[in-house]
């Protein structure tokens, strides 16, 4: 089999990845959870970019697809759209967040400028029932 | 007889300057006292003119959208323990002397969500692009409710405590509409509609929604019912 430059390259670089990933994790940084996808992700390249071409066969036979090339390319469409979707949810998320905190922000600052109202009139009334006294 | 102080107006309300001292004086005309306007992060003097014509004001900081302020609103009355709440909207479309029938009905039949319905009678006032987009967002809350509703997008609603404990609210945007007769089904809440009026000036026409916040108001709700 002839080796080429891209499957050397590639397989190393997602190896030093998964390493920095690796490390990330024994001190704590990230969860095994968090790093899990993307750990599949970049062992799923490595062994795509050694085996090219059985991977893609393997692909377009499991799919039905005729042309290994398109497999690709639609597998790859796929994992997109995986992504976008959680991407969406995520900022679906943080939307929802973002409308809570403003929320309580809202409510928050209304009852303390009522209650400052409502201390200034005890003021006046206190101010007015001495002063009548007097 | 109206006991005004038991029922709490919140007008949600988003760069409305141009109605919403109009919108509060009648409210205040009608006998309500206990009115809150929701300013959704308005750019404009609605803060000031709401203040200058005697309402209280809760300031979203940032504009989140129909929906959230419905909610604030809700979280708000959830806390203070009122009884009835009425959201009505702030461009001035609706009658604020509808409340108190509005009121009598939901004492008298122990409603806990009461939605006002411009569709009842004298649907010919509502202008056919709203009629239109009514539809389709009716078809579209068809697959989450069970009941049958002539208008499930108006704002103009009434809430018993109950359905102040009981609701929570979570989407944003105009899909609060149907997303709150979703929920008060699901949570056993009686439902019913009344016949409200409605009025439509070149400024409420601006307002509201148009097709494609309909079909993002659709996508929200299937968004939330399938996928949350």
């Amino acid at each position: 089999m002839k080796i080429r430059i891209f499957q050397v390259v590639v397989p190393l670089i997602a190896l030093l990845i998964i390493c920095l990933y690796v490390v990330r994790l024994r001190s704590g940084k990230s969860t095994l959870k968090e790093i899990f996808p993307t750990l599949l992700f970049l062992i799923g390249t490595c062994i795509f970019a050694i085996f090219p071409d059985p991977v893609s066969d393997a692909i377009a036979k499991l799919f039905g697809i005729k042309s290994n090339i398109n497999a690709i390319l639609f597998f790859g469409m796929g994992l997109l759209f995986l992504v976008q979707l959680n991407l969406y949810s995520n900022m679906r998320k943080q939307e929802k967040e973002i409308t809570q905190l403003t929320r309580e922000l809202a409510i928050t600052e209304f009852e303390k400028k009522s209650s400052n109202k409502f201390k200034g009139f005890l003021y006046l009334v206190s101010f007015m029932e001495l002063n009548i006294l007097d | 007889m109206l006991q005004n102080n038991e029922i709490h107006v919140f007008i949600p309300a988003y760069n409305e300057q141009n109605v919403i001292e109009e919108v509060v004086k009648s409210v205040l005309n009608c006998g309500f006292s206990n009115i809150y306007v929701i300013n959704d992060g308005s750019t404009d003097d609605t803060v000031k003119l709401a203040l200058k014509a005697g309402a209280n004001v809760i300031q979203h900081t940032l504009n989140r959208g129909a929906g959230a302020a419905n909610q604030t609103g809700i979280t708000y009355a959830k806390r203070k323990n009122f009884n009835y709440i009425v959201f009505i909207d702030g461009d001035g479309q609706h009658y604020p002397e509808d409340i108190e029938k509005m009121y009598d009905l939901i004492r008298k039949e122990n409603i806990d969500l009461l939605i006002g319905s411009r569709f009842i009678k004298d649907k010919e006032t509502v202008p056919i692009v709203r009629r239109l987009y009514n539809l389709i967002a009716n078809i579209l809350t068809l697959g989450l409710k069970q009941g049958k509703y002539s208008d499930t997008q108006c704002g103009f609603r009434m809430l018993n405590r109950k359905a102040i404990e009981t609701l929570n609210l979570e989407i944003d945007g105009f899909g609060y509409c149907s997303e709150m007769i979703w929920k008060s089904e699901l949570n056993n809440l009686t439902i019913k509609e009344i016949s409200v009026n409605v009025r439509y000036t070149e400024h409420s026409l601006e307002k509201g929604q148009d097709l494609i916040t309909g079909i993002k108001t659709g996508f929200d709700l299937i968004w939330k019912k399938y996928f949350n």
